[in-house]
């Protein structure tokens, strides 16, 4: 059956609202803020074979890993085994889950008749799914087994009705039960719209026709990926560099990629990346395919509806047990870093063939931060939330201020007035970093600074920034952007304890602040070609101040209000020519 | 009397209502630019309406969104707590369009160094922790006075629980910095989330001295003909009326003040015909907006946001607004052919200049009303009543690129468009409803502006509304809509509380001091006290969620037993939006009050029945494409002169100077005894 080119457009809309309205349905109804608020979870809908077919999502990355997902569970019971009504979960990393135990994936088939259809399905950060440390995450672990409830991809609704035996054990593993169990109502509630939709859409057109549509559009998908590729210059193209370390040692961590970009497809090999290591910062296989599909969607048609035949023409090359591989039972509930770190290593590779579409090396780790206390009423807390930072320039302007990293996406801060009421923390300060790093023609976005200040007897705070030691890359001249970081500051004092990236459960008194910094943006260009008028666009708005701009450019200003340019020129290289000249 | 003045794109509309004589007259004039407030004086002009008779004239503004869309307000400084000037541009710090590596933010209305800070610090519950810096607000206006700024807003954290830091530094600024106008956030709105209520507040500033100026000036003009400034209103964003000085006093609230009278209206329609639940499909050349009305209450919103899509992050306004959905499909929407070889519409349109191919005035591009004319459902000789004569072969050439990519006939390409722009409003129809766990086979639909006739007849069939019903005048009726406006006065303040551990007495206090407050603005808006009449909600949601669930309350004091009550209703309308109810402790987050002040609305006359018969609406027969590519003989009905409460079955097209309706094989039509088309499903 072929379907008519207006049919066809007519159900891709339908169906990519159908994957809008369950994303939406489930952040209202969730009471975990990290998904709420974050919007750290992803939804779509698959074709019963686990290939995408629409989605909608906060955070890019999630819903690669949702096609590992349905095929696990297929693979597990038998697509024969499936029935209307069922709800599938599974959180495990090395298989179907493929990130951390706290994103759990669900998984629901939609049988229009007795005919097997599609899959709607989600996967959400949990805030709590047990474990040693508050919010399941830390940096200390050394075995999964520390990290959570495994959830091995299990039937958890059986034709509709929950599995009450189920619930109990997710509920009894959890330190915050109720947030915990709303979150899988959430997300059940999002499946069932999703079955609804597509069944009236069967019923609409017939599910001969949804088949044919689906299968159109997969292809769709594919051919605007091969004519991107066409267009992209053929080649191999390398990149390497480090993480900074595993949490347990001061190791710094070699990764690298090859890529291979011919006709008919995109290859990227990451053998000789490192071994996996004994800390919780290992990746896994899914979260891999998932990073190399997002860097080839950014290159390729970055607005284009993904679907499954988007990336048909991807391959990913890499032996087990590498950081992007790990097997049982190695940690890896800080794996958003390795998926991070990937990311940025495909993009630091592809930079010079797709300029317009990347910008320079940002500030990239999601800057996983864990603040936990009691209450004064002896309630539990638990703030989970990721950082903005400063992005690259590109070749055309300079970097974004304060914005959320690549694996990040439709994803928001928390507001101050919102976590005040919260949790018994105290914001200092919530502003932009200004530092002189990130120099360049176009200079790199700016990081920000963030100080919470203890309001209840005693916290603790975890924390898994990366990009600590080898700060965001610069190009063409443009300088390294600069670090990110936690600095403890002693209720009384004024100067900082200590400056990390990673922080494991480090125990906070009343009216200790935790400073959040991230980093600026990598440059692009030489600083010395930077237009006098951004310079003093930059002195009237702070974003550089006098004496760091009298180190950058070797220039003295009056004051920051005014940069007199005495020669007439419009860079800082002009007016070092003309002054030479003499 | 009762006149409103609608601006639009193209024309000023003016439709005005004489009580003494039961007699409705428009008045339709080129839209003036320059000066919109020209337009509507030359309306009023030609209409020439006994001035001294009018006692309610209400107008529709775009001044406020044009302002900020084209970015033609004021240099306007922020005043903010030390520590938070970057609040406005972080942001939400969000990225929609998640695969552009390349995103770029919008950027703040205020620029980094015209935001400023004081000391001063309250915490969460409003308590004060450090008392306002009178050094630091005279630095700061010393230094935005230097800079040359023409308005101040100002934004402290957690104003919305205690606005005395920033009464406090609006004291200061007023004598600092003299005829400067002041924006405080709490004025505008006490809801929390400082991010969205500073640029809120910065909005208002970089507006206000250009709506300040248009008002006035208007004023003016109006009062010079005779009409008292008491009689001057504006709509505003949330469906009601506001006088001339209210309005200009927070013009914020004006920023959805063209679109959201064609809602009211749609609700006065629904209330006329005893259908309280309505949905208003408004389809113009270039967009198509869809809103949602529940027993006769129109939706409202306070997650509005402007140049917001999936690609951009756009600016949060923290006023309720009526909650519409919009998107790009109107009849200027051009059809496109994109890099996959699917056929698209929208949300590119040719707009009015050069308009569709068909307008004959240089434009090349396929557009929805080509397809629509292609398809022989717009009379060539009878487009606005005969004002814009089409060109057939025009929109043919143009389609033929369309008709080409897919090896097709023009006439199966315009199908193709047509079906494609249905389609689209559908989904924002669904976005509406469905989205929002309501389901359209309980609505009915009111379809109006230039097309939305046109499109209905589709939309009917695909998402079995109860019927569809068309107000009389379609092009105008947003102006219609605004005669039927009252005075209106939201207030929403955000104090979060646990319902199992609040005291109904202070609960009721909070109404009750919120209550007075909105009364008092509404007395002083001319509105008498029996003419009052306040809705009360409460936002709630479960101990622990985030969004929430507007609660109506319905007793107007708050005791042990109303708040009751209120939670039963939150446990079933959570249930009813989100498919299941949980068993914990509920929350109030938002106390919301409605009040408004009740003006005498039009009669909607009866159309006198005449012994019309079906044979004298008929103008013909065309050739027509309506729910196929298949041409099909159809007759053609002049609107006017159809019979009343007469069932005619489609297929069939009814024509009017402002509007051409379809009606598809399946359906039959009605007008009705005030002039109304229903169209429904034949019975089966």
């Amino acid at each position: 059956m072929t379907m008519d080119p207006f049919t066809l457009t007519i159900i891709q809309e339908h169906l990519q609202s159908a994957a809008i309205e369950t994303f939406v349905r489930l952040g209202r109804a969730s009471k975990s803020p990290i998904i709420y608020e974050v919007l750290d979870y992803a939804c779509a809908l698959l074709t019963p074979r686990g290939e995408l077919i629409a989605e909608a999502q906060g955070v890019p990355g999630f819903t690669g890993v949702l096609p590992f997902a349905v095929q696990s569970i297929v693979e597990k019971f038998g697509a024969d085994q499936l029935r209307p009504g069922d709800i599938f979960a599974t959180n495990d990393p090395y298989a179907g889950g493929g990130t951390h135990l706290s994103d759990v994936c669900l998984v629901g088939p939609i049988f229009a008749g007795e005919e097997l259809v599609a899959f709607a399905a989600n996967k959400g950060h949990w805030t709590e799914v047990g474990g040693m440390a508050p919010g399941s995450w830390t940096t200390d672990a050394t075995e999964i087994y520390q990290e959570g409830l495994q959830l091995p991809a299990i039937r958890v609704y059986e034709q509709g009705e929950p599995d009450s035996a189920v619930l109990d054990i997710i509920a009894a593993n959890s330190r915050l039960p109720d947030m915990t169990l709303s979150d899988l109502f959430a997300g059940v509630a999002s499946i069932r719209v999703g079955e609804a939709r597509v069944r009236s859409l069967c019923e609409r057109y017939g599910s001969e026709a949804l088949r044919a549509s689906i299968h159109q559009l997969l292809q769709q998908g594919e051919s605007v990926a091969r004519n991107a590729l066409r267009d992209l210059p053929h080649g191999v193209y390398e990149a390497e560099g480090f993480m900074d370390d595993d949490g347990l040692s001061e190791e710094p961590i070699p990764i690298r990629v090859r890529i291979t970009i011919d006709e008919a497809s995109f290859t990227a090999d990451f053998s000789g990346s490192s071994p996996q290591v004994r800390g919780p910062i290992n990746g896994t296989r899914a979260r891999l395919y998932s990073s190399t599909r997002v860097v080839f969607k950014a290159i390729t048609a970055p607005q284009y509806p993904n679907n499954g035949g988007c990336f048909r023409p991807v391959k990913v090359i890499c032996p087990d047990g590498t950081i992007f591989t790990a097997q049982r039972p190695a940690p890896v509930s800080t794996y958003w870093e390795t998926g991070a770190a990937a990311v940025d290593l495909l993009w630091q590779a592809l930079y010079p063939i797709a300029r317009e579409k990347l910008s320079v090396g940002h500030f990239l780790s999601i800057c996983g931060t864990n603040l936990n206390g009691m209450r004064e009423d002896g309630s539990l807390f638990i703030l989970t939330e990721p950082q903005a930072g400063g992005w690259g320039a590109t070749s055309e302007r300079d970097g974004q201020n304060g914005l959320v990293a690549q694996g990040n996406g439709e994803t928001y801060n928390i507001p101050v007035e919102v976590c005040e009421t919260r949790y018994p923390l105290l914001v200092d300060q919530y502003a932009f970093h200004i530092v002189p790093e990130g120099a360049g023609r176009f200079r790199g976005g700016r990081g920000l600074v963030r100080d919470y200040r203890l309001q209840c007897p005693t916290g603790h705070v975890t924390t898994t920034y990366g990009r600590h030691r080898f700060p965001p890359w610069g190009m063409a001249g443009g300088q390294p952007g600069s670090p990110n970081g936690v600095a403890i500051i002693r209720a009384g004092d004024d100067m900082p304890a200590l400056w990390r990236g990673k922080l494991t459960r480090y125990p906070l008194q009343r009216g200790d602040v935790v400073r959040i910094i991230t980093g600026s943006g990598g440059g692009y260009g030489d600083a010395l070609q930077r237009p006098l008028a951004a310079i003093e666009e930059d002195l009237r708005n702070g974003y550089v101040t006098s004496e760091q701009a009298a180190d950058l450019y070797g220039l003295q200003w009056k004051d920051e209000e005014a940069c007199v340019s005495p020669l007439n020129a419009t860079s800082v290289n002009e007016l070092i020519k003309a002054s030479e000249g003499n | 009397m009762r006149i409103a003045a609608d601006i639009g794109g193209t024309f000023t509309d003016l439709v005005y209502w004489d009580e003494t004589r039961a007699q409705l007259g428009i008045t339709k004039v080129a839209t003036t630019p320059a000066n919109f407030g020209d337009g509507v004086i030359h309306a009023f002009d030609q209409a020439a309406p006994e001035a001294d008779t009018v006692d309610f004239f209400v107008h529709g503004t775009t001044i406020v969104i044009n302002a900020l869309t084209e970015r033609k307000g004021v240099v306007t400084g922020l005043i903010t707590t030390q520590g938070f000037r970057d609040v406005l541009e972080i942001g939400r710090a969000n990225r929609p369009d998640i695969y552009n590596m390349v995103y770029q933010k919008p950027p703040p209305f205020v620029p980094r160094y015209l935001r400023r800070e004081a000391r001063g610090r309250l915490n969460y519950r409003g308590e004060e922790l450090t008392p306002l810096c009178h050094e630091d607000v005279e630095a700061c206006a010393q230094h935005l006075l230097q800079e040359g700024v023409e308005a101040i807003a100002v934004c402290f954290l957690h104003s919305y629980i205690n606005p005395s830091h920033e009464l406090e530094c609006g004291a200061l600024l007023r004598e600092l910095a003299p005829g400067t106008p002041i924006t405080l956030s709490h004025q505008i709105t006490q809801e929390w989330r400082e991010y969205e209520r500073s640029n809120t507040a910065v909005l208002n500033a970089y507006v206000q001295p250009i709506v300040q100026h248009y008002l006035a000036s208007l004023a003016d003009d109006l009062m010079a003909k005779g009409i008292a400034r008491r009689s001057l209103h504006v709509m505003q964003s949330n469906g009601g009326s506001a006088t001339f000085d209210a309005g200009a006093a927070f013009p914020i609230h004006l920023a959805e003040s063209g679109p959201v009278a064609g809602v009211i209206g749609a609700a006065h329609i629904g209330q006329l015909i005893g259908e309280p639940n309505v949905i208003a499909l408004d389809v113009g050349g270039t967009t198509a907006k869809t809103s949602l009305v529940q027993d006769g209450t129109p939706r409202i919103t306070t997650e509005y946001k402007i140049e917001h899509d999936r690609q951009s992050a756009g600016y949060p306004i923290l006023v309720p607004t009526v909650d519409i959905v919009e998107i790009g499909a109107g009849g200027g929407s051009i059809a496109w052919v994109d890099s996959a070889g699917a056929l698209r519409v929208g949300p590119r349109s040719a707009g009015a200049d050069p308009g569709p191919a068909c307008y004959d005035q240089g434009g090349e591009d396929p557009t929805v009303t080509d397809a629509n004319l292609i398809a022989g459902r717009i009379n060539p000789e009878y487009f606005l009543g005969g004002e814009i004569s089409l060109n057939v072969e025009r929109a043919r050439a143009a389609m033929k690129r369309i008709a080409d990519a897919f090896s097709l006939t023009v006439e199966q390409a315009a199908m193709g468009v047509i079906r494609i722009a249905d389609s689209n409003m559908m989904n924002a129809l669904k976005l509406i409803s469905v989205q929002r766990g309501y389901d359209p086979r309980d609505f009915v639909l009111v379809p109006f502006g230039g097309g939305g006739a046109m499109h209905c007849a589709a939309i009917l069939r695909e998402l079995q509304t109860r019927k569809v019903v068309i107000p009389n005048m379609p092009g105008v009726f947003s102006a219609w809509g605004m005669l039927m406006t009252h005075l209106r006065r939201d207030a929403i303040r955000t104090q979060v509380t646990r319902t199992d551990r609040v005291n109904p007495h202070e609960l009721d206090h909070i109404y009750q001091e919120m209550c007075a407050q909105a009364e008092k603005e509404l007395l002083a808006q001319g509105a008498t006290t029996n003419a009052i009449r306040i809705e009360r909600y409460a936002d709630m949601r479960y101990w622990g969620q985030e969004h929430t669930v507007k609660v109506p309350l319905q007793n107007a004091r708050v005791d042990a037993g109303a708040l009751q009550s209120l939670i039963a209703a939150f446990h079933d309308l959570h249930e009813q939006t989100y498919t299941f109810r949980l068993d914990t402790p509920t929350e109030l987050v938002n106390y919301h009050i409605t009040a408004f002040g009740r003006v005498s609305t039009p009669d909607i006359p009866k159309v006198a029945q005449e012994s019309s018969s079906l044979a004298d609406a008929r103008k013909g027969q065309r050739r027509v494409c309506f729910d196929t590519a298949d041409f099909q003989q159809a007759e053609i009905y002049e609107r006017d002169r159809l019979p009343l409460q007469q069932p005619i079955p489609g297929p069939a097209v009814i024509e009017e100077s402002s509007a051409t309706i379809v009606v598809f094989p399946q359906q039959t039509l009605l007008r009705d005894e005030y002039g109304f088309i229903h169209i429904q499903r034949k019975e089966t």
